[in-house]
């Protein structure tokens, strides 16, 4: 027991360091994946045939490929072809060209259920468009959003663990560099899979509550 | 092109083994996710409690990390998986783990009626559990079960990394190789592409089939 706890203690440092990292990925991955899911929403949502048809293809497609080889082909791939991308880079761009598919489908989702009388009353009220968008529709759309959103930003930390492929030193790439130095895999796995279970924790457990209290508050 | 051609073959066997993986581990999650979530549903409170905290962690935790407490983690204990055993073992977790939770809300959505008219008819809860409830929930649960099983093969690119010998290992091995990272890896794509595909057609086939018992 006491080897145990004096092994975690000695790396948690070490794991933390790879925390923060994970973390920083995790927030750039996410800013990148709402951005341009939004685009790619309004794409899809757009009458503008072929702006549909390539944010459709664009979905169809990447949405099908594991976000492994997604990572292989923007850190690789790109490479052989004259782009080269730092792993930190490569990692963000994939990360978030993956998840954009993700959030992209939560908004088209979201903005598509809002009913239809909604806006109309808006109108027979006097709203101008404007402010029926940022009133009416905005409102209600986001609160559709947040649930299957924190969702997919509980998967989104997960998949950051596979940037560990390509020499990231995020949270995984550190318990690998501890356990083949130490020789106690499982220690040093389950140290961090503590850290990533609190994050899921926070996010699923506290935000989730949070939201359907904010929900029940609303209705 | 040639190196297309000349890897097209491995690359080939190397899906084979994965929807041979994939296909042998959704069986055996879906038996231990049916069985799990009706204990979930109506086992005593030591079992609920032990399932439902068996959910969260596979959920919670990275999979890549999973596979490697499996493959690594238990060497620390002196026991040793092969490549095949830790991916197998893995995959049947990690599926159970969801399945579970596809199952669970397939039986919720079974409206009381049902079971209520199959008392009213004299059946025992056992029948009504075998013959009305989890047929139904079958029926409900293909949606979610469809994407589920594009979930399961897209988690077998990780396998590489144990050195299972499936798409990206062989893939990889083709760039080590030849250098040609980008058109490789295109292929290895190329190919989970195809197989997401065919299952999400199966699975639209599977939807109409069982429409009656909805």
């Amino acid at each position: 027991m006491q080897t145990l706890w004096s092994a975690w203690m000695q790396y948690l440092p070490l794991l933390l360091r790879g925390t923060a990292m994970t973390v920083e990925l995790t927030a750039a991955a996410l800013v990148v994946g709402v951005l341009f899911g939004f685009l790619l929403a309004l794409g899809r949502l757009s009458r503008v045939p072929a702006l549909d048809t390539l944010a459709t293809g664009y979905v169809e497609v990447v949405r099908a490929i594991p976000v492994l080889i997604i990572l292989f082909i923007t850190y690789y791939g790109f490479a052989e072809l004259g782009l080269v991308l730092s792993g930190i880079t490569a990692a963000v761009v994939s990360l978030g060209g993956f998840y954009a598919t993700q959030y992209g489908e939560i908004f088209r989702g979201a903005i598509l259920g809002i009913d239809r009388g909604q806006t109309e009353a808006a109108t027979a009220l006097g709203l101008t468009s404007a402010q029926t968008m940022r009133r009416v529709v905005l409102p209600q759309a986001f609160f559709t959003i947040l649930p299957p959103a924190t969702n997919q930003l509980s998967n989104l930390i997960k998949d950051t663990s596979l940037v560990f492929t390509i020499s990231v030193a995020d949270l995984m790439y550190q318990a690998n560099s501890a356990l083949s130095v130490n020789f106690l895999p499982m220690d040093m796995l389950l140290e961090a899979g503590v850290i990533y279970f609190i994050f899921y924790l926070i996010i699923a457990k506290v935000l989730g509550r949070w939201e359907v209290s904010v929900q029940r508050r609303r209705n | 092109m040639h190196i297309a051609l000349e890897y097209a073959g491995t690359i080939g066997v190397g899906g084979l083994k994965d929807v041979a993986l994939t296909v042998v581990s959704l069986i055996l999650s879906i038996i231990l996710g049916t069985l799990f979530a009706l204990g979930r549903l109506y086992g005593p409170w030591p079992v609920r409690t032990l399932i439902y905290w068996y959910v969260e962690i596979i959920r919670g935790l990275p999979a890549i990390l999973q596979l490697f407490i499996i493959y690594f983690g238990f060497t620390q204990w002196g026991i040793n998986f092969s490549p095949l055993t830790a991916a197998l073992i893995w995959l049947v977790a990690y599926g159970t783990g969801y399945a579970v939770e596809i199952f669970r809300s397939g039986i919720m959505e079974i409206p009381t009626g049902q079971r209520e008219a199959a008392a009213a008819l004299g059946l025992s809860s056992r029948t009504t559990m075998i013959r009305v409830v989890v047929p139904q929930a079958y029926a409900i649960m293909l949606p979610p079960l469809t994407s589920f099983v594009v979930l399961q093969l897209k988690n077998t690119t990780l396998l590489y990394l144990i050195g299972f010998a499936d798409i990206m290992y062989e893939a990889r091995l083709g760039v080590d190789a030849t250098n040609h990272a980008a058109i490789l890896y295109f292929m290895a794509a190329l190919a989970y592409l195809i197989l997401s595909l065919i299952i999400g057609r199966v699975g639209v086939r599977l939807e109409r089939n069982v429409a009656a018992y909805r």
